[in-house]
Parts: structure tokens; C-alpha cells; sequence
């Protein structure tokens, strides 16, 4: 147990490898194909994954959507006072957003009505109300844009300016007035903020209604209880707590990241079959060498040791090699084509990179998932190997 | 079922150790019962062909398992934010009945694994290969206990709740929870003593010929660590009395002493252990694995005590 | 020190028919004999060096090396008994052709895990007796006949076992290098190594520095 490192064994081991250049040189492309597509999707997936709990966190306890035929429709801003009355309830926002789909750049832009002199719902747009100065652009009629709704206006050659065409095909203009980075690059991206009154307009609202209603409570204990009683105040609307936010984003990606993983144990099977394969057909020059190691003295553990150093080399590097190239797919290059299994084609948002999130946690996972199994099938072909009998070699 | 991708890697693992231990399973059978080296037939040349590979099925999975036994820590942690209630792994892991017994076999086989290398090591070194069919005795014995553990292991993961609101290691680890509650009712000091007691017996019969004694004493040892750990030194590194959870000195709050806390008791309990047994065979005392052993627990207990010490230092009080 | 106690070597072919090699063998060689093993092809003499060397086992009876009983060994000690006490020479040599002179000379000390200046020296110890240091580094593929052998010799006594065992070794060789070979084993005779020379070559007959020549004809000694 407490033997010295035999150098010597692990040279020859490194020399074994290039001697067979060919096969091992398959093995590890393969290999660190499929640590890459490994690793990438689960950077990805984390990546996401940090993002949402970030906005996750700034969420509101309750929201309260108004349902019509299944479908979400504006809520009367007048039930705000009764849902005041809730034992609990310490405040209650009502919120003007909605999608305002821009065809031809075939993006969707989220709009949020921002009434300057009450509560913001969320911290960070009562800090960009105060850094911009709400109240001047509410009398400028102008809007604040996130990153990447500058990038595509600008590219579609509206130059610090917008056209918002009104459902009844009039036209609202409305400047930029700044540019904003918001919490998160997920949320805040493809974000305009502007005056209340002007989001009524765009979306053909009235006064007295509001998209929907956020409450913020206390005691977050008190949420399910509060979130019934609304319920039973008012049975036509849906209550979305907080809670149910937080499992359904984790869900969705646990559900897609595992689903990806299920299917790469079954790949990495059967890359086990072709290792297997691979490792136990030897040619007889290799047999031959196997055979002169024992005629010379070598031990079954010798050559066993031997064959365990030339598995684990190749696997090491492999996993190395993979994890570095996926991280610098995934972090510098954005992940092109991959990250389309998280986002969805369907959401048509505008561009953001990719946090750099990195942890131990998903470095042992890509090892344990990949370096063990490897190992693994060259287990028996190894001992295989190993247990040759000289005798006949020498004939 | 909860599928994370540290869920997968675990059962995936789990299930690569199964199937290889299965075939190292019918090997050993059929070396213990058949093994007779004074044979020149065929079989027993193909026994002994087959054993170097159930040797190295056991080391595959041995050393594997050491880090895998941490993964499943981080693991449990990690689910702490999808299971209501869970502020770490104490708490996750303790919303299942029987987690207790999935930790006793779960450490117990990186004993008796760890121990099979330890045999074989001796084994081989003798021309007549004395231990060769107790070896695989006790692989066969090894196995059972690996599929219980895995078995528990599977269970644990399908068993998980996000819907079901746990408890958290405050609670588990405090009078309310039924098997620990007569341990928090009693005066903590006592499981100090309890402690230093083996410890010192410990260095006592380290001197003598006593092996058995010595065995028995590294056995005690861990059980009474583990326990005051828990119970009167957790208290102490965490500087909080209602703190007594044994996973979170794995964390960087407390800047990952666990590890090393949790490697030189197992070091030490293990060479402990394993050098009583061999000297109690070989009948004469396996002085390096006695000297590891000592020197190991001597240094867990430096380090728990250091933490009291300090505190007491600091604070003028004791907990 | 070598000595075969009614030995019986059968093989189990493929077919399950069995052959037999040798048959109740009795022999015993002294320490530092040089001995000849002579006998036509599939005799049986390739079959006593493998049991000698302990790369196989006998089906009945005992081998015994210098005290030892090599039969009843695992393979774990007879890999080392080997590694320790017999240097084999092949007939084809059977040198890894992709590794250099020097690399192939070091493989059976591999396993041992030699100090690096020991390795050294003995490495230039070795190629110097042979005068083949400038070769050392050069790939076995692209050496010749004549080096070759002497790699093969080196390797058989980079160990300094106490049996030297020679495989038909001039079986491959033209008349000058066989005479090379017959002065290289002239000059290893040192009343200490014991070596064994398997061959038909007639070169071998009436060699005066040969102590005793065994012969074998279909598996039994005449």
C-alpha cells in the first residue's frame, strides 16, 4: 500500500500508447467528443440555471392573473382595496406589461409600465427610476431599453427611437432615453421600461385596469393561506405564488438537463461496448508483447498496473481535453446550436451571453459520469490481457 | 423521482459497481469452495487467473468509493434546495427512516473493502497463499453488504420529496428526535470523557500484545467520535451550541475542516482496525500499521480538542 | 540445482486430443554446467526450457531450481522467480521491435522499480560488454541480425540470473553470427551461471566447453 510510484511502469505505459497511436488516437477524439457534449449542456444548464434563481429571488410573493375562457385577461384595478383587507397582505402593486411583437426584426420586446410615483414592484426598477429620473422621461415620453433591445433597434435602423403601432394602427413614438443593464442579462435584455400612461396606450388598455396584480406578504409562511383566501375572494382569477414560481423553473430544468443525461448514459454505454471491443481485440503483435512481458518476469499485477495507466491516461486527457473545449464553447463562444435546447426556437428572444457559472460540483459529475466507466470496460479486457498464457506466444 | 444530473452520476455508478461486483461475487464463490493450490488441473489454474480479477474489480470499486462517499455529502446538500424545510444534507438525508442504516453500511464497506486490500496484500506475499479463501470469503460477505448499501442508496433517491416539508439538522439532531434524544438529554461532558477515555486506552494497548484489545478499541473509537462529535465537539466548531450537524464541517464556513476531521478518523480506525486483525492472525504485532493508526486518531483528537480549547480561549466560557 | 523428478508435460489441443510432450523426465544439472539439449524438432526440448524457466507447469511430477519447487508456485512468484533467476533466450529473439535496444534490455527490470543511476549504470555496464553502445537508443526494427541478438542476450542477463536459457539460438542466424553466439556463451562460462542450450545445430556437437549433453528424442530422454 505504501509502495513507491513506479516511474518506470508509467513510462512504459505512455510509451505503450503512442506505440499503438492509431486506435488510442480513435478512442480519445470520441472520447472528448462525448465529455464535450457532456460537459457543454451541463455549463449551459447551469448557466440558466443561476440566471433564474437570480430573478427567481426578486420575485413577487403572490401574483394575482385575471382568467377569462382560460386565457389571461386585465384585472379591474379596483379590487386592489379588498385585497388590501387581507390579514398579512403589506402591500399590493398593479402591474402594466405585456409583449409588443416586433415583426419585422421577428423579436418580442417585454413592456413594463413604470408609474413613477408609487411602489416598484421589483428593487432594481425602483433603482433605475431613480437613476434615469422617471418623472423627467414620463414628460419627455421617453423609454429606458435594455441592452439588447438598443442593439436591435439599431439594426433595424431605428436610431434612438421607436414607432410602437397601437391596436387600433395609429402610431406612439417614443425616444430612448437610456440604456439600462438590468439584474440579470436572462431578464433584462429585451426590456423597455416607460410611463405608465404610454404602455396603456400601446396596449390599448384603460385606466382603470392592470395586467395583473402583485402582492408582497410579510411572512412568506402566510403565502399558501393568503393565496387560498384570494382565491376565494375571487374565484374568476389564478394565484401564482411564489413557491410555484421556484419548482416550475427548476423543474423545467431538471427535467430537460436529465433528460439530455439519460440519454448520454446510454451513449456512454454503448461507447462502453466499443471500448470493450477495442481493448480485447488485440493484434498478435500486441499478444506477442504481452507474451515476451511475462516471459521475461513480469507479473499479472505488473501488466494489470500497466494497462490501468495507459486507461487512465487516455480517459484523463480525454476528460481535460473536453471539459477545457466545452468551456470555452460555452463561456467565449456563447454555445452556438446547443443552447437552442434551453431556450426554445419559440420564444424568439433577442441575444445574451452566457454567465460564466462555474462549480466543483459539475466538475465531478462530468469526471465520475465519464472516467470510472471508461476504466470500467477495460477491466476485463485488460485482465483478459493479462492472464495470456506466455507459453503459447512463445511458440 | 428527482433527476438531477448528481443523481444520475450516482446511480449510474452505482449500477457499473453492481454488475462488475456480481461477477466478482460468483468468482469468490466458486474460489472458496473449489481453491486448492496443490491442484495442477485446469480449474485451478483458471481460479487463479480469475482472482487477480476479482482483486481488481474490489480495488476499482474501493477507490472509487472513498470519493463517491463525499459526492453523496454534496449531493445531499445540493437537494437541500429543492426538499422544503432541508437547510443541508443533515436534513435531507434525515426525511428518510432509514438513513441511519444507509450510513452504517455505506461506512462499514469502506471498511470491509478497504480491509480485503489489506488481506490480499498479505496474501500474496506468501508463497502458500494462506488467506486466499477467507479473502474471498469475506469479498462474498462484502458483496452482500455493497447491494444492501446500494439498495439504500436507491431507495434514499426515490423516496425524496419536494413536496414534503423535513426537518432541519437543528431538530434531528436535538432531544425531539426519538433514537438521539436520551444522548441530548444527558450532560455532553460525558461523551468528552467517553472520548478521551478510548483515546487513551487507545495509546495504552497500542504498547502491549493485547490485539484484540486494540481491535475492539479502534471499533470504540469511531462509534464514541462520530457521536461526540456531534454532541460536544460540533457545538465547539461551529461556535453555536444548537449546531451539531456533522455534515456542515465539510462546508467552506468553516473552512472545509471536515475533511480532514473525517480522513484521519477513518486513517486512523481503519489501520487500527486492520493491523489488530492482521496481528491477531500473523500473531505477531504489524508495527506500521499500529504506528499510522495512532498517529492519525492522536491527530483527530488534537484537532477536535484544538476547537474547544480555542473557543474557551477566546470566549472565557465553555458552551 | 536443476533437477526434474519424473516430470510429465501433456498438452489439452484445441480439439480436446492430447499430446505429450515429455515423458517421466528425470534429470539433474549441477551449478555453472553447461549444458546441451539436443534432439530433432518437436522433441520436447522447448517444452523442458519452459518448464525450467517456470512459464509452465508440469502435468506430473516435480521441477526443482536451485532448491526450489517451481511446480506447485502461483503465478504471481513464479513471474518473479523468473524475473530473478532465469535469463531466456529466444529463438526469434522476440524483442519489441517498436521500442529502442535500451528500452527492451530494461523490461524485465521494470517491475522492480530500479533506482535510476543503478539502471543507468547497468544499462552502459551491459551495452559495453556487447559493444553495442552506440545502438542503444536506435529502434530494435532497424537493427540487424547480429544486434539484435546481442540486445537479446543483454536482456537474458540484465538480471544476473543464475540460469541462462538459450532457445535454438542460432536457428536464425547464418554460420558467423552462430559463431559469435558459440564465443559469447564460451565467454560467459564462469562456474557460476548455469546455461542451458536447446538445439539440433550441429555447430553445438563436440563444443569442449560443454559439460553435458542431454538428448531427447520424442519426448523421452535416450
Amino acid at each position: 500500500m505504501k509502495n513507491k510510484f513506479n516511474i518506470h511502469l508509467f513510462e512504459f505505459a505512455l510509451s505503450s500508447i503512442f506505440r499503438r497511436g492509431a486506435k488510442n488516437i480513435f478512442i480519445f477524439f470520441v472520447f472528448t467528443l462525448l465529455i464535450f457534449l457532456l460537459s457543454s449542456v451541463l455549463f449551459i444548464s447551469n448557466s440558466f440555471k443561476s440566471e433564474l434563481d437570480k430573478t427567481v429571488n426578486v420575485l413577487p410573493s403572490i401574483i394575482v392573473q385575471r382568467l377569462l375562457a382560460g386565457r389571461q385577461v386585465s384585472i379591474p384595478t379596483s379590487r386592489i382595496d379588498k385585497l388590501l383587507t387581507i390579514e398579512g397582505v403589506s402591500k399590493v402593486i398593479p402591474r402594466i406589461w405585456g409583449y409588443y411583437y416586433f415583426a419585422k426584426a421577428g423579436v418580442n420586446f417585454s413592456l413594463i409600465g413604470i408609474d413613477d410615483f408609487g411602489d416598484q414592484y421589483k428593487k432594481s426598477y425602483s433603482r433605475l427610476v431613480e437613476k434615469f429620473d422617471f418623472s423627467k422621461l414620463t414628460y419627455k415620453s421617453q423609454m429606458l431599453v435594455g441592452k439588447g433591445v438598443e442593439a436591435i433597434l439599431k439594426s433595424n435602423y431605428y436610431d434612438g427611437y421607436f414607432n410602437f403601432i397601437k391596436p387600433d394602427g395609429d402610431f406612439v413614438k417614443m425616444t430612448i432615453g437610456g440604456v439600462f443593464k438590468g439584474d440579470t442579462r436572462l431578464e433584462s435584455n429585451d426590456v423597455i421600461l416607460l410611463p405608465k400612461q404610454k404602455a396603456l396606450e400601446i396596449f390599448g388598455m384603460s385606466d382603470d385596469v392592470a395586467t395583473d396584480i402583485v402582492l408582497k406578504v410579510a411572512n412568506p409562511v402566510e403565502i399558501p393561506n393568503i393565496a387560498k383566501k384570494i382565491s376565494q375572494m375571487y374565484p374568476d382569477c389564478r394565484v401564482i405564488t411564489k413557491e410555484d414560481l421556484v419548482k416550475s423553473y427548476q423543474n423545467i430544468f431538471d427535467y430537460k438537463g436529465g433528460l439530455f443525461l439519460v440519454l448520454f448514459v446510454i451513449s456512454a454505454f454503448t461507447f462502453f461496448m466499443i471500448i470493450y471491443d477495442k481493448a480485447s481485440g488485440l493484434s498478435s503483435e500486441e499478444k506477442k508483447e504481452i507474451g515476451i512481458l511475462k516471459a521475461v518476469g513480469w507479473k499479472i499485477d505488473n501488466i494489470l498496473k500497466e494497462k490501468f495507466y495507459e486507461a487512465f491516461v487516455i480517459s484523463f486527457l480525454s476528460f481535460i481535453t473536453a471539459f477545457c473545449l466545452s468551456l470555452f464553447y460555452v463561456f467565449f463562444m456563447n454555445a452556438p446550436i446547443l443552447r437552442n435546447i434551453f431556450i426554445g426556437y419559440s420564444t424568439l428572444k433577442p441575444d445574451f451571453i452566457l454567465p460564466f457559472s462555474f462549480n466543483f460540483q459539475t466538475f465531478s459529475i462530468i469526471f465520475f459520469l465519464t472516467v470510472p466507466i471508461y476504466i470500467a470496460a477495460t477491466i476485463i479486457p485488460s485482465w483478459r490481457v493479462a492472464t495470456m498464457d506466455a507459453e503459447e506466444v512463445m511458440r | 423521482m428527482l433527476l438531477t444530473p448528481e443523481i444520475i452520476s450516482i446511480l449510474t455508478l452505482d449500477f457499473v459497481f453492481f454488475v462488475f461486483g456480481t461477477i466478482a461475487f460468483f468468482i469468490s464463490l466458486k474460489i472458496y469452495l473449489k481453491w486448492d493450490l496443490n491442484a495442477t488441473n485446469q480449474r485451478q489454474y483458471q481460479l487463479e487467473k480469475q482472482s487477480h480479477l476479482v482483486a481488481t474489480i474490489i480495488k476499482y470499486i474501493f477507490i472509487l468509493k472513498l470519493p463517491m462517499f463525499l459526492f453523496f455529502a454534496f449531493t445531499a446538500d445540493k437537494l437541500s434546495n429543492v426538499i422544503p424545510g432541508a437547510m443541508c444534507a443533515a436534513g435531507v438525508v434525515g426525511s428518510v427512516s432509514f438513513s441511519s442504516s444507509m450510513f452504517f453500511f455505506k461506512i462499514l464497506n469502506l471498511y470491509i473493502f478497504g480491509f480485503w486490500l489489506v488481506l490480499n496484500s498479505y496474501d500474496l506475499k506468501r508463497e502458500d497463499l494462506p488467506y486466499t479463501k477467507y479473502k474471498f470469503l469475506l469479498y462474498c460477505v462484502g458483496f452482500v453488504s455493497l447491494v444492501i448499501e446500494i439498495f439504500y442508496e436507491i431507495s434514499f433517491f426515490t423516496s425524496l420529496d419536494p413536496t414534503r416539508i423535513v426537518s432541519c439538522c437543528s431538530t434531528i439532531f436535538s432531544a425531539s428526535t426519538p433514537i438521539l434524544s436520551f444522548m441530548f438529554q444527558t450532560n455532553k461532558i460525558y461523551f468528552a470523557y467517553a472520548f478521551y477515555a478510548v483515546l487513551l486506552l487507545i495509546i495504552v494497548f497500542y504498547m502491549t500484545k493485547r490485539y484484540t484489545a486494540y481491535l475492539f478499541l479502534n471499533i470504540a473509537y469511531l462509534i464514541v467520535s462520530i457521536v461526540s462529535l456531534i454532541i460536544f465537539f460540533g457545538p465547539y466548531i461551529y461556535q453555536l451550541p444548537t449546531h451539531h450537524c456533522p455534515f456542515c464541517v465539510l462546508k467552506k464556513d468553516y473552512d472545509y475542516i471536515g475533511y480532514i476531521l473525517y480522513a484521519t478518523l477513518y486513517i486512523g480506525t481503519f489501520y487500527g482496525i486492520s493491523g489488530a486483525i492482521m496481528s491477531i492472525i500473523k500473531q505477531q504485532k504489524q508495527t506500521k500499521y499500529y504506528n499510522i493508526s495512532l498517529a492519525s486518531n492522536i491527530i483527530y483528537a488534537l484537532i477536535v480538542s484544538s476547537y474547544v480549547i480555542t473557543y474557551f480561549l477566546r470566549n472565557g466560557v465553555w458552551l | 540445482m536443476i533437477e526434474f523428478k519424473n516430470v510429465t508435460k501433456t498438452f489439452i489441443l484445441d480439439n480436446r486430443d492430447e499430446m505429450t510432450a515429455i515423458k517421466n523426465i528425470n534429470v539433474h544439472i549441477k551449478k555453472g554446467e553447461i549444458i546441451l539439449l539436443e534432439g530433432p524438432s518437436g522433441s520436447g526440448k522447448s517444452t523442458i526450457l519452459s518448464l525450467i524457466a517456470a512459464l509452465s507447469k508440469p502435468t506430473n511430477g516435480e521441477v526443482t531450481v536451485d532448491g526450489k519447487r517451481i511446480s506447485k508456485l502461483s503465478d504471481d512468484f513464479t513471474s518473479v522467480f523468473r524475473r530473478e533467476n532465469i535469463g531466456f533466450i529466444f529463438q526469434k529473439f522476440n524483442l519489441i521491435s517498436t521500442l529502442s535496444a535500451k528500452e527492451n534490455v530494461m523490461v524485465p527490470l521494470i517491475p522492480s522499480n530500479p533506482d535510476e543511476i543503478i539502471l543507468e549504470s547497468r544499462m552502459s555496464e551491459l551495452f559495453e560488454k556487447f559493444s553495442i553502445q552506440s545502438k542503444m537508443n536506435i529502434l530494435v526494427k532497424n537493427l540487424s541480425g547480429g544486434e539484435q541478438q546481442r540486445v537479446a542476450i543483454a536482456r537474458a542477463l540484465v538480471n544476473n540470473p543464475s540460469v541462462i536459457i538459450a532457445d535454438e539460438p542460432t536457428a536464425n542466424l547464418d554460420k558467423k553470427l552462430s559463431l559469435d553466439f558459440i564465443d559469447i556463451i564460451k565467454k560467459l562460462k564462469d562456474g557460476i551461471n548455469t546455461i542451458i542450450i536447446a538445439s539440433h545445430d550441429p555447430l553445438f556437437f563436440d563444443l569442449d566447453f560443454i559439460d553435458k549433453t542431454i538428448s531427447i528424442k520424442n519426448g523421452e530422454m535416450i
